[in-house]
């Protein structure tokens, strides 16, 4: 599957990762249950590129993320950043490390501290990586609102997270993660609350941002049509398995594997008569 | 024959800061056993459209003007107690949130027993295990699972039981709010033909609610869109896609990502919807339109017809009478 090409820079490789999830225990219940949400994956992460990772609920596609930026530690395998295995960090090299690997997730609805001025929410990484003065934050999360296209950024400062709607809510999620200039952002399902118009709107922000500051992203989504129109590279898991690596172009015109074809055999189109 | 009826229907919620028109004097009719879609993004009113026909409007929604005609009757004018005989029974909801419409400490077929029970009283037994046996086989859930709970049942065959639950009394109508959004696309891919096949074989009036696009026209052969509690365009699946005219539905077309479209994307540069606290007076999306003039800052727009089926809501009928397609 994944080769590693010794030519390439990876910036994150996954070697034989399983992750095997505990359920509580049912009270009369005689057996542990055991749920195998990611059964020994391989996948190398150039550095530069979005990186999709497709499949649907219940495939291992979130697990992959959460572990990735360390929310989640692997049952076995492991997990290389810049070729420094991850599950070893600890103290100010995990501290450090956080600030190089950033997540956006899902529902800006509830990934915001509804307590937080915006301004209070983009900098709190500033403040817990101790990066700047107090002065020159502010002006780096003004800045950092602008980038992400909430502007004037003086204008959202102030605001809370209910005066802004579900799209301007998940900028403001993505300028949290991009403040402290990571290289490494996962995005888990960034647009899947959002309508059409405005997920392509935050689709183009994502590339512009991946232009400026070159970092590198995955990807995470149930949908093909938008990890086509993102992604270099796309790998699609299934029940905890990656069944199918390879360019973005190559997936969707020559699918191989059975349940690559199905996904793309499903996706909602606009050939009416379908 | 007309099934229902909708004219110069307006329902607004009071809030803290004042009346909220949600829906701003919409009209449109549904001929019996036809699918109609309704697609726009989230505020537009479209779930107000559907609570309204149920009669589920919230307390602080207040209807302001229009009427709703079904089967010889005026929905608006109906109280609680005439209502409890026309939902479920003749106008039917399938939910959206598949997880949370079902009763966790019941078990599924008694749920959908006690909606018939509720609407007829006199059936015997018999006649009603026959009629849940129909039911499941019609939405393919195999007989053996009937006394099973919810939590024995994946997602997609929650969905199927509300579905189920929803045809339970044979309902003249049903409302299908964004039933697939909380599914994923291959279970939503088995749910959309499942509602198809269901719709077209015991022929009920079908009002399928979406913020997709793509999903609304794999069931509905004519759609309404709207925009800012307004239908903005309305026509046949065909007319809507092949030639739209409204330059809202030209942005929604137009970013909608699919596996053939990724060539033409074209990315709109739009702002949000206007408050809709405020009167208007204008139209509602020239602050997002490309072909905007002075005009459409003033007035409010009128409807444009462009064939017997499709219409336009624009302010300019030279633009949107000529074809200036897709860019």
């Amino acid at each position: 599957m994944a080769k590693t090409d010794p030519k390439k820079n990876f910036l994150v490789e996954i070697k034989g990762v399983t992750k095997t999830y505990f359920p509580r225990k049912q009270f009369f219940a005689r057996h542990q249950n055991k749920v195998l949400a990611l059964n020994g994956i391989d996948l190398c992460i150039e550095t530069g590129e979005i990186f999709g990772l497709v499949g649907q609920s219940g495939s291992g596609k979130t697990t992959t993320g959460r572990l990735l930026v360390r929310l989640e530690h692997p049952t076995a395998g492991h997990i290389l950043f810049n070729k420094v295995p991850i599950s070893g960090l600890k103290g100010p090299e995990l501290k450090k490390f956080r600030s190089r690997a950033q997540m956006i997730f899902q529902d800006p609805y509830q990934s915001l501290n509804p307590h937080l001025s915006i301004a209070e929410t983009v900098m709190e990484p500033l403040v817990v990586q101790k990066i700047g003065t107090p002065e020159t934050r502010s002006e780096k999360v003004i800045h950092t609102l602008e980038t992400v296209g909430l502007s004037p950024g003086k204008a959202f400062y102030n605001r809370y997270p209910h005066q802004l709607s579900g799209g301007q809510r998940q900028r403001v999620a993505i300028a949290r993660a991009v403040v402290v200039e990571p290289e490494f952002i996962v995005a888990d399902e960034p647009t899947s609350m959002l309508d059409a118009t405005i997920a392509i709107q935050l689709f183009k922000l994502l590339r512009e941002i991946k232009e400026t500051f070159g970092m590198t992203f995955l990807f995470i989504t149930h949908n093909l049509a938008a990890a086509r129109y993102l992604c270099d590279r796309i790998a699609v898991i299934h029940e905890g398995h990656i069944v199918e690596i390879n360019t973005a172009e190559k997936i969707i015109r020559n699918p191989e594997h059975p349940y690559t074809k199905k996904l793309i055999k499903v996706q909602p189109g606009f050939k009416y008569g379908r | 024959m007309t099934l229902l009826s909708v004219k110069n229907l307006s329902i607004g919620y009071k809030t803290k800061k004042g009346l909220l028109k949600a829906v701003d004097n919409i009209s449109f009719d549904l001929e019996k056993g036809l699918p109609l879609g309704f697609v726009g993004e989230s505020g537009c009113g479209k779930t107000t459209i559907g609570m309204a026909l149920m009669g589920l409007l919230p307390e602080n929604a207040v209807i302001l003007e229009g009427s709703i005609q079904f089967q010889g009757e005026d929905l608006v004018r109906l109280t609680e107690k005439q209502w409890r005989k026309v939902r479920g029974a003749k106008i039917a909801m399938i939910f959206q949130a598949a997880m949370n419409a079902l009763n966790p400490v019941h078990r599924v077929d008694e749920q959908i027993k006690e909606a018939i029970i509720t609407h007829q009283p006199d059936m015997s037994d018999a006649d009603l295990s026959d009629r849940l046996n129909a039911l499941f086989d019609l939405v393919d859930i195999p007989v053996a699972r009937m006394k099973d709970y919810p939590h024995e049942y994946s997602g997609g065959m929650k969905q199927r039981v509300i579905i189920a639950m929803a045809l339970a009394c044979d309902p003249d109508l049903i409302i299908a709010d964004e039933p697939t959004t909380a599914l994923d696309v291959i279970v939503q891919d088995q749910i959309l033909k499942e509602i198809r096949k269901v719709q077209q074989k015991i022929r009920t009036g079908l009002i399928f609610i979406s913020h997709d696009i793509a999903v609304v026209a794999s069931v509905c052969d004519r759609i309404c869109v709207m925009y800012a509690g307004q239908i903005v365009e309305t026509g046949t699946k065909k007319e809507v896609f092949t030639s739209p005219r409204h330059p809202y539905t030209l942005s929604l077309l137009g970013s909608y990502l699919s596996l053939d479209n990724l060539d033409d994307i074209v990315i709109p540069d739009m702002q949000e919807p206007p408050d809709l606290l405020s009167d208007i007076g204008s139209c509602r999306f020239a602050d997002n339109c490309r072909v905007c003039s002075e005009t459409c800052k003033k007035e409010e727009p009128g409807w444009v017809q462009i064939s017997a089926t499709h219409k336009a809501f624009c302010c300019e009928p030279q633009i949107i009478r000529g074809s200036h397609g897709k860019n």
